[in-house]
């Protein structure tokens, strides 16, 4: 990568931009994580006791997780409720890719691509608070549901899990989208006509054709999905109730509640274990390298 | 069924561009039919209208004497292969020509030995396991070739799909296609710009311009017997000189040349020429030939600009001194033999050439021999590489 740089930078800066970039991966990414895991392995102490006979490694803090019933079925449900967020994400962004990359005239396509950014240009946490607002117990949904008789009296959309997933599949669907589409759009339209031509109907033209062109857009917006709602905070915390707590609450609660860090940085190392192995599962079903998904 | 087309009275309108004129056509059961055209011309509209990938405007088309109309693409009795091929990339050989068999439900066995049989008949056996970016593109071609078969279409449909190879690989290809044409007994309709593809191969061609079918016949007569003005200028090579009817007796007619003086040639097939009117005489660069200067008949005395030596015969490139028109002049070896000090930019030389082989069409100033086509007409040749029929 030096040479490279060196050749179209000269010498001087190519090394500047090689010492800032190594700065950032060491300073601001790799010291802070090393430093987590050393909390993790450590009780949590008064700081008298530090450098004290106690203060030693200890897996204890894992331990913790699988000790406790709640916060175990809390983690299992984040992991099988953002598999559920990633599923729904892609069944709605498929279509939409689709369309975008397919169908629509150029015009149609920036028109809609338009209107999928600007709710972004709004903050999350305001964005998250506007779907509180549409989802409440007596808010514009269930007003416009009653008005048109579909039900008689409103539905707490915000006690399960139904107000969680509807805002993140909101908050992640570019996330999926233009993976999708810039995998999609790349597929020859010939290929598409081919298939018909030869027989194939809608169904089994995406099935054999589309999709497995679209393999790496698709895992690409699977993975990043996962990963935004494993680990988000914001959306449960609004949108959820007590009976769908996501285990970044938890995390949140030993780093700012229970004033144990130790036990926080535990919690969230074994976040970003199931992070990387959903990742590693995903690329491996998917038959796709680290090398298909920064494309 | 059988596999004969025919199109009633099909207009294609895109907006305010009509791409395809009113056009009627039957096509048989089994013969090669070509649409030959400058891009632009419209026929790859056609094929898509054939295919079922367009709806024509107005108009129907039926395919083994059934009406297409709202029959989709997957349900009619056609394939075609894409200027591209279009070969599904992520998929081997085998399960390329097998998709449209494994989307009809055909079970694997029953679908391996054809696929396998296809193979055969394209020369390929053995590469079934192989994934279609290993292959070479005259490979890739009788892929595309065994893929649309294997559906067993009545209708074959061709969208120039040998563009793509290079010159040598497409002259054996067009050999290969013919002979698997003839074998299988399908129709094929093949669309391209390259006028020696759709007359080494076809039955019949359609010369297309402008949207508009300007001569449907045998390869033979649209080279002898052209009937329009795009015909004569877009198929094989011609010399256009401007002149005017003095009269007609039969087929013969005596033209007044002007400053050319008198000529002579051949009415086109069913053309109507008044005495006095505007005509124009075609004269192919091959059937003109040297004579000596000051002999009788019909003769043309030029400057040669340029010598072309081509092998098998040699181009001339001459001035008509009369006139300041270029003239188009080809020899054969056994007339260019030992002439290397005549022929030679800068000499003179007269050229006469017999009435019978030179065609008088009306000057109805067609649009495509006027201007723009003319210069489609010239790139279209440049492209061919030389390949003179």
């Amino acid at each position: 990568m030096f040479r490279q740089l060196q050749v179209r930078f000269g010498g001087p800066l190519a090394m500047a931009i090689v010492t800032l970039l190594g700065i950032w991966l060491i300073v601001m990414v790799t010291l802070p994580q090393l430093q987590m895991i050393e909390y993790s392995l450590k009780p949590n102490l008064l700081p008298a006791q530090i450098g004290g006979p106690e203060d030693r490694l200890t897996l204890a803090n894992y331990a913790t997780l699988f000790n406790n019933d709640i916060h175990r079925a809390i983690f299992l449900k984040t992991l099988w409720s953002s598999v559920l967020v990633t599923l729904l994400t892609l069944a709605v962004s498929y279509p939409l890719a689709w369309y975008l990359a397919k169908v629509a005239t150029p015009r149609q396509a920036a028109l809609c691509i338009l209107l999928l950014i600007v709710p972004f240009w709004i903050n999350e946490i305001l964005r998250t608070y506007s779907w509180f607002i549409i989802l409440a117990f007596r808010g514009p949904l269930n007003e416009v549901l009653m008005m048109l008789g579909l039900i008689e009296r409103p539905i707490r959309f915000l006690s399960g899990n139904g107000g969680v997933m509807v805002g993140m599949v909101y908050a992640y669907i570019l996330f999926m989208v233009f993976p999708l589409y810039n995998a999609i759009e790349s597929l020859d339209d010939n290929q598409v006509r081919a298939a018909r031509d030869l027989g194939a109907g809608t169904l089994r033209t995406h099935r054999r054709i589309v999709i497995p062109h679209a393999k790496p857009g698709i895992a690409t917006g699977c993975i990043m999905t996962f990963m935004l709602a494993a680990g988000s905070y914001a959306v449960p915390a609004l949108l959820g109730s007590p009976g769908s707590r996501w285990f970044t609450q938890i995390i949140y609660n030993w780093f700012f509640e229970g004033g144990n860090w130790n036990q926080g940085a535990a919690y969230a190392f074994l976040l970003l274990v199931l992070c990387i192995g959903f990742m590693s599962l995903v690329m491996k079903v998917f038959k796709v390298g680290l090398g298909d998904i920064g494309r | 069924m059988d596999g004969s087309v025919r199109l009633d009275e099909v207009v294609m309108r895109f907006g305010d561009f009509t791409a395809i004129e009113k056009t009627s056509l039957a096509i048989g059961s089994g013969e090669f039919f070509s649409f030959l055209g400058p891009s632009g011309c419209g026929k790859t509209t056609l094929l898509n209208i054939v295919s079922g990938f367009i709806t024509p405007s107005e108009g129907q088309v039926f395919i083994g004497g059934e009406p297409m109309a709202g029959v989709p693409v997957n349900r009619r009795p056609t394939a075609m292969i894409f200027q591209n091929l279009a070969l599904f990339p992520l998929m081997t050989v085998f399960e390329n020509i097998e998709f449209g068999l494994e989307v009809r439900g055909v079970d694997k066995r029953q679908r391996r030995e054809v696929s396998e049989r296809l193979l055969a008949l394209v020369a390929l056996e053995g590469s079934g396991p192989k994934r279609v970016t290993e292959l070479s593109g005259g490979q890739k071609q009788r892929v595309a070739i065994a893929r649309a078969l294997a559906v067993e279409p009545r209708v074959l449909l061709l969208d120039e799909p040998l563009s793509a190879l290079d010159l040598k690989l497409r002259q054996h290809m067009r050999a290969e296609l013919k002979a698997i044409q003839r074998k299988t007994g399908i129709t094929f309709i093949y669309i391209t710009h390259d006028q020696g593809e759709a007359l080494t191969m076809s039955d019949r061609v359609a010369v297309m311009s402008a949207g508009r079918i300007q001569q449907v016949a045998d390869p033979m007569t649209l080279y002898r017997e052209p009937a329009t003005g795009f015909v004569a200028a877009f198929v094989g090579e011609n010399n256009r000189l401007e002149a005017r009817v003095i009269d007609r007796e039969g087929e013969r007619v005596r033209l007044d040349g002007g400053a050319l003086g008198e000529l002579a040639g051949r009415a086109g097939p069913g053309v109507r020429l008044a005495n006095g009117e505007a005509a124009a005489l075609y004269v192919r660069p091959e059937h003109l030939r040297p004579v000596a200067a000051g002999a009788a008949g019909p003769r043309f005395d030029t400057e040669i600009e340029a010598v072309h030596f081509e092998g098998a015969w040699v181009m001339l490139e001459t001035r008509l001194a009369a006139t300041g028109e270029k003239l188009r002049v080809q020899l054969g070896h056994e007339v260019s033999r030992g002439q290397a000090e005549a022929l030679a930019a800068g000499q003179r030389m007269t050229f006469a050439y017999d009435p019978g082989d030179a065609v008088v069409l009306p000057d109805d100033g067609s649009p495509v021999v006027d201007e723009e086509t003319g210069e489609v007409v010239e790139s279209d040749r440049a492209q061919a590489g030389g390949a003179h029929v």
